[in-house]
């Protein structure tokens, strides 16, 4: 089946149209096999000054700013954050649900593209897989960092124990925590599987203690066609049921809030809100991150063009689009429903004291991608696209912290109101998460192959160029 | 499995498993075999140990409630009210279920102490030997006529003592004061029974059974004559025993929770509460078709209605409802009887409730059967008088705290350094307490012996026992011991002085008796105390009041830039409250704050000098300046600002210290005619100081008053 | 548990019309219930751990502004918001009290309950609050002393229930009505409030329970309270 096809304009020569969809498009721009290969342990294995003072700044972070304060949170009591009655969940939960939205990015960019065979998507699958894996990590960390008390949080897990009681099933919280595990478990198998021929491409290629580890976690990858037919039928098992995980993941994510009665979250549209923002958000975090990649890892240029931020910002608008669809369904019905504590709420946060975070989420998430990402230009502009995206990613923060401390401080006794202000700790511990997810990527960008080199050599080798009628084609042979 | 077993085989195998088994259980030690139940099975509520549940009496105000408090090993665990008193039946108000909070608070003094320098903590340990030959000392060495006391809220028995031991080293009667007595007006009830009734009694109103109310300014649900028993009244007023649920109209520049429990509030102008009075109370003849009293002679209806601000109308509409009433009721207190014509207020207001017959009826005015003792301002007066002109040579001071409470123009401490002696009996630093040379601490209320006369709030004759709940925690010494012990009175200890106090009361009439006095006595301690078994009071005749002839008192309207000033006690009661954490952490009622002092102005009025919510504001009057946090409060009037009386205090350990202000400091040095402390005719200017200093408050300002956070 | 005892569904009603806002409740329920103070700071920031605050809202404009007043504390709820959400279960209904229970020892501090808890009645321990002797010597030997990370709230004074429940028991009686008084009734200078066993028809607190100036905190949520409130004193709905 072909995925793509394109008439190219025929007012151009035959030699220039080449040039052009050469550097257009990767597919059409292939490379000797070797030249390839080396040009990936390269970046790999080029470290820079910069890169490990880099390293060591983030590394730091990890320690002081979240373990630090962590560790003196628990010493000390759940009272050194800001929260306060009635704002019980705040900034931890924020983010929480932040990570857990951008660790959307990997399964969807790269299982749900690679479902529907989009090929731009072949020369960064990986790098968004990184980021679900590296984001659950740092996102999973906040359900044990909110804990009050966070030595007993194995009572959370069904295991026979000497208390005689199992976790209760009822609770969201429950569900979460077995929903995480499953995404953190799955999705992260989804990373390595497609890393296996890659491993063994860097083991092929290296020496010494990255020999060995490569050797390692190659499991003897020979390349043999048994070995390829199964490899692909085990990472296509895995991309069509990694998707009902993801969706199933921040529906339940959502469901944390939308069981409850509290206010304002009380709503059956938070399922698939939440999933359209988590996309909005986590498509948003891999333009952030290939940007860094390009700009900052030899060779990467070669394989991140223009095309990849083109396509990914055409998706971000698409989201931010459907976010803003589910965003005035939630405030229609609401005030349709005529509940006043929502209404007061509503009303809050529209003009409250805070209401700038609301106006940021709506700016952001909104007013910002909607006018600029529609312009060809600036989607192929990859300074601008990351400037927008992290706008984007600002904005669903902003979004997440409206609906977490924002809708909490406001329910239905107003004597009981109550404003929620982080403190030195909320913050340094967020910030120690950021530092985490940095932290291993940096690590994670000169450990393994950030550009799946086997799948863009097929890629590579199934695009060619025909010649049909008097104009030429571009046609992808299907190869699996 | 591939071997079959056979049913011999089963048996055999069964059989020896079920052998080795009781061999193995024989042989084991005996602790493998208790089943061990893991903690989460462990039976609930499983304590050991049992408690036991002491009668006694609060002493945190003058009214007396019984208290049940429940000993846990020794220790006081919780204060209850005791449900058979006759004042208070059972029920309790935050002072009093803080009192544990004073048994065992942080800071108190823990033995007897000899002062290097006056106001300054710290000082040297004594014995309790070398203290008691110390006051013996100060006893024979002073002359009687320059041995002053000074006392407060104590147990009634102490003040007895203390006056039997006055006369018997002819030194002048104890001065006693309160600062909740001059700020609930309740010296000025006593003045007003003496003149028009012949006793210094408190009226007891029956708030229980009226009909209609009309409160000026009484605050009888915070603090009052006897708030628990006024609040069973409130119940009963509401509820509604003897007809339709009552309706109650308060007179009060600002609105206090009783004010606010009122089904009407009338925000009369300060000042202009006597003049009302009249006007209802001649209103109220007129719509009984009756002549109107002497009393009311004097007074101008249209004058009346412009001094206080409520229309012709409406006074006339009010007197003819309360004259039509079954059982009108009117009371009084609070900054209403705390001004210069306080006296005329009171008189005006029993004439109000004498000009409808409520004396001695079910539904009205009654005498408390109990002689109180005075608490004139105008002796407190006297007495630190005396000592700026250097005539007392010893000081003794106990339960009260004049450095804190006494106006600051009365210069307390100024005079205090013409004292060559002074020895306070306070069981905590309190300022007066460092002020002093020596420091005997007294038992604090759960751990001393004592006895409490009832004073108001009842129509019969109660003396409420105090007994020790635990014992002494510190090495502190019963005042009444020190006393006797250094005095030379004839009784062996407190507790002989007690039982022979008590012994009239064997054959009184009361709800039980016995035929010695150890059987007695322990009846007295059990039960809490000793009353009557039903209503005693001498009635009181209406006659001399109507026909007086009181001076009509001036309203005095505040300049356009000063305000009315209103201080009402809080749960903090005269101040020593203050060092308790939770009457600190008990939100205040009205406002919501904890922790602090507040001043309340009226959002109009901030609004015009620029006053936000949580600023600082310096409160001038013509005798001192305060600074306190301001709270837009909604229900006072504009021309007027109220601050809570209680905090502020510069010693009185950690809790208390540089917390809020001390309205004191505003008070002039001023007793009106009759002998009350007028502070309630204080102007203030307000001024704001540009500084914030959020209070802590319960509600959420946001949603209450829609603006900040 | 040895025997099995009846279920009793006790329950409270607090006749707002008596209500005086006098805070007598609050203190009470904190010198009953071993309740740490906090201090001005945190409570000014929303963090006392009052298990009963009273709501005081005003109503109209000067002159004629009144307060209202309504205590709430946890109201027990038949269908208890707070329980479904707990992962440990250390929210839970008991089936003998039929009260909601908070279980210390089993929680964990997600603090879901609190959240999901409509009246906001949850408190939660943000520190070790210090109990100094000889302040701690009055601390009450039935009630546990709640360390950092759990939450807290009403337990209807449970330990007084389970007390009489004991005690009649034991002495091979029926107990009886106005047995158990909670702190805060107990306390109540104006006696609005009221408490006992409201599957008993002749009970004071039935009675009062149907009359017709009941309603329940926010009704409409479908939770059950086993607090009912009597209108009056300005407040005339849920």
């Amino acid at each position: 089946m072909a995925a793509e096809t394109k008439t190219l304009s025929a007012t151009h020569s035959a030699s220039q149209e080449g040039e052009d969809l050469r550097q257009e498009h990767l597919m059409h721009d292939p490379k000797p096999r070797e030249e390839m290969n080396g040009m990936v342990m390269e970046a790999m294995q080029t470290t820079s000054k910069k890169y490990w003072i880099a390293l060591a700044i983030f590394g730091l972070g990890v320690l002081i700013l979240l373990f630090g304060f962590w560790g003196n949170q628990i010493i000390t009591g759940m009272g050194v954050t800001g929260k306060r009655r009635p704002v019980f969940w705040a900034l931890y939960i924020t983010t929480f649900v932040f990570w857990i939205g951008i660790s959307h990015a990997g399964t969807f960019v790269s299982a749900i593209l690679r479902v529907f065979k989009a090929e731009f998507r072949r020369p960064f699958t990986r790098a968004a897989e990184l980021m679900t894996t590296f984001g659950l990590a740092a996102g999973a960390l906040f359900p044990l960092i909110h804990l009050g008390r966070v030595w007993t949080f194995y009572w959370m897990i069904p295991y026979p124990n000497a208390r005689w009681l199992w976790p209760n099933f009822r609770s969201p919280l429950v569900w979460d925590f077995l929903a995480i595990t499953t995404y953190l478990l799955s999705s992260t198998i989804y990373l390595y599987l497609p890393l296996i021929p890659d491993l063994a491409m860097a083991r092929d290629r290296s020496t010494g203690w990255r020999h060995s580890i490569y050797k390692l976690l190659a499991l003897n990858w020979r390349g043999t066609e048994a070995e390829w037919h199964r490899l692909r039928k085990a990472i296509n098992i895995f991309a069509f049921a990694i998707i009902p995980v993801m969706f199933s993941v921040h529906t339940i994510v959502s469901w944390d809030f939308a069981v409850s009665q509290t206010v304002g979250w009380h709503s059956t549209i938070f399922g698939p809100y939440f999933i359209i923002g988590a996309i909005l958000s986590g498509v948003s975090a891999v333009v952030m991150i290939l940007f860094i990649i390009q700009s900052t890892m030899k060779n990467m240029k070669y394989f991140i063009r223009l095309e990849v931020f083109d396509s990914l910002g055409k998706l971000v608008l698409i989201f931010s689009m459907a976010w803003a669809y589910f965003f005035f369904n939630e405030y229609l019905l609401h005030w349709y429903g005529g509940y006043q504590a929502v209404r007061d709420l509503l009303t809050f946060h529209a003009q409250g004291p805070t209401a700038w975070v609301w106006y940021t989420m709506l700016i952001c998430n909104v007013a910002i991608p909607w006018l600029t990402l529609w312009n060809r230009k600036i989607r192929r502009t990859p300074l601008a696209m990351f400037i927008i995206t992290t706008l984007v990613n600002v904005g669903m923060f902003a979004e997440r912290y409206t609906i977490i401390p924002l809708t909490l401080g406001e329910q239905r006794f107003p004597f009981d109101w109550g404003a929620y202000s982080p403190r030195l700790t909320d913050i340094s511990i967020v910030i120690g998460t950021f530092c985490l997810f940095i932290f291993l990527y940096l690590l994670a960008s000169r450990l393994i192959p950030l550009i799946p080199v086997w799948e863009v050599q097929e890629g590579q080798m199934a695009h060619s160029t025909r010649k049909l009628g008097k104009g030429k084609v571009t046609s992808v042979a299907e190869l699996e | 499995m591939s071997k079959k077993l056979s049913r011999r085989d089963f048996l055999k195998l069964s059989c020896a498993a079920a052998a080795a088994g009781m061999v193995l259980v024989g042989c084991g030690p005996a602790s493998r075999y208790v089943t061990r139940v893991p903690y989460a099975e462990m039976p609930e509520y499983q304590h050991i140990g049992k408690s036991t549940y002491y009668a006694t009496t609060c002493r945190e105000c003058p009214a007396g409630c019984g208290l049940i408090v429940r000993t846990f090993e020794g220790r006081a665990i919780k204060v209850e009210g005791n449900p058979n008193h006759p004042v208070n039946r059972g029920k309790i108000c935050p002072r009093g279920l803080t009192s544990v909070q004073g048994v065992y608070n942080l800071d108190r003094i823990t033995g007897p102490v000899m002062q290097g320098r006056r106001g300054k903590a710290g000082g040297q340990a004594i014995s309790w030997d070398e203290a008691v030959a110390l006051v013996k000392k100060r006893f024979q060495e002073t002359k009687g006529s320059e041995i002053a006391f000074l006392l407060g809220a104590m147990p009634d028995s102490l003040y007895d003592l203390t006056s039997e031991l006055a006369s018997a080293l002819k030194a002048p009667a104890p001065v006693r004061y309160s600062a909740l007595n001059y700020l609930e007006g309740r010296d000025v009830w006593l003045a007003v029974a003496s003149q028009y009734f012949g006793t210094p009694s408190f009226p007891y109103f029956d708030l229980e059974n009226a009909e209609i109310v009309f409160n000026f300014g009484a605050e009888f649900l915070e603090n009052w004559l006897s708030p628990m028993a006024y609040s069973r009244g409130y119940r009963g007023f509401r509820k509604g025993q003897l007809g339709a649920r009552g309706y109650m109209v308060s007179f009060a520049p600002r609105q206090s929770i009783s004010a606010a429990a009122a089904d009407e509030w009338i925000p009369i102008k300060p000042g202009s509460e006597a003049l009302v009075a009249l006007a209802l109370t001649r209103l109220a003849a007129y719509a009984r078709s009756e002549f109107s009293p002497e009393i009311t002679r004097q007074v101008d209806i249209k004058a009346a209605a412009e001094a206080s601000g409520i229309s012709e109308e409406k006074l006339k509409e009010l007197a003819s409802r309360f004259a039509g009433s079954n059982r009108p009721l009117a009371i009084g207190g609070g900054s209403a009887l705390a001004g210069k014509s306080a006296f005329e207020t009171a008189s005006a207001i029993l004439a109000l409730n004498a000009t409808v017959y409520n004396f001695n009826q079910t539904g009205g005015v009654f005498l408390t059967p109990a002689k109180a003792p005075s608490e004139r301002f105008a002796d407190v007066q006297a007495l630190f008088e005396k000592m700026r002109s250097g005539a007392v040579k010893t000081l003794f001071i106990h339960g009260v705290n004049p450095l804190f409470d006494l106006p600051a123009a009365l210069n307390a401490a100024e005079a205090f350094k013409r004292v060559e002696t002074i020895v306070s009996f306070s069981s905590f630093p309190d300022e007066t307490a460092l002020a002093s040379d020596y420091i005997l601490p007294d038992h604090t209320m759960l751990e001393g012996w004592g006895y409490q006369t009832v004073l108001a709030g009842t129509t019969r004759k109660i003396v409420s026992a105090i007994q020790p709940v635990v014992v002494p925690l510190y090495d502190t010494r019963s005042t009444a011991d020190v006393l006797i012990a250094a005095g030379g009175l004839p009784y062996k200890d407190e507790v002989d002085f007690l039982q022979q106090k008590i012994l009239p009361l064997m054959s009184a009439g009361g709800t039980f008796t016995a035929p010695e006095l150890p059987s007695f006595w322990a009846k007295f301690l059990q039960y809490g105390g000793w009353w009557q078994k039903s209503a005693d009071y001498a009635a009181i005749d209406a006659d001399a009041l109507l026909k007086s002839s009181i001076s009509m008192p001036e309203p005095h309207p505040a300049p356009a830039d000063q305000y009315h000033l209103v201080v009402y006690p809080t749960q903090f009661g005269d101040g020593s409250g203050a060092n308790r954490p939770w009457l600190h952490e008990t939100p205040n009622p009205a406002t919501t704050v904890m922790w602090n002092s507040w001043v309340e102005i009226h959002p109009q009025t901030a609004k015009k000098l620029g006053i936000h919510d949580d600023d600082v504001v310096r409160i001038r009057s013509e005798f001192g300046e305060i600074e306190a946090v301001a709270y837009l409060y909604p229900a006072l009037r504009p021309d007027t600002v109220a601050l809570p009386f209680g905090l502020g205090h510069e010693a009185l350990g950690r809790f208390a210290e540089g917390r809020g202000c001390n309205p004191a400091r505003l008070f002039p040095n001023a007793s009106s005619q009759n002998g009350n402390l007028a502070w309630a005719d204080t102007l203030v200017s307000l001024s704001p100081t540009g500084k914030r200093r959020p209070i802590a408050r319960q509600e959420s300002r946001h949603g209450v008053y829609g603006d900040g956070e | 548990m040895s025997e099995k005892v009846e279920a009793k569904k006790w329950g409270m009603v607090v006749d707002l019309d008596l209500c005086t806002g006098c805070q007598a409740c609050v203190t009470a329920c904190a010198m009953e219930n071993n309740i740490p103070y906090t201090g001005e700071d945190e409570t000014a920031y929303g963090r006392g751990l009052h298990w009963i605050r009273i709501q005081r809202y005003w109503k109209g404009e000067y002159p004629e502004v009144s307060p209202t007043h309504q205590p709430v504390m946890c109201q027990q709820c038949g269908h208890a918001p707070c329980e479904p959400v707990c992962p440990v279960y250390a929210s839970v209904h008991s089936e003998e009290e039929q009260i909601n229970v908070q279980v210390y020892n089993r929680c964990v501090g997600t603090r879901y309950c609190a959240n999901n808890c409509p009246y906001i009645s949850r408190t939660f321990n943000w520190f070790d609050y210090p109990h100094p002797v000889p302040e701690s010597y009055s601390l009450n030997p039935d009630v546990t002393v709640r360390r950092r990370g759990v939450m807290e709230k009403c337990t209807f004074c449970v330990q007084r229930i389970r007390h009489a429940v004991d005690t009649a028991q034991a002495e091979g009686r029926e107990i009886e009505d106005g047995e158990v008084m909670t702190a805060c009734q107990q306390a109540c200078p104006t006696g609005a409030i009221i408490f006992g066993d409201l599957s008993k028809k002749e009970s004071a607190v039935s009675q009062a329970a149907r009359s017709q100036r009941s309603f329940r905190l926010l009704e409409e949520l479908g939770t059950e309270p086993k607090v009912v409130y009597l209108k009056g004193g300005g407040n005339y709905g849920g």
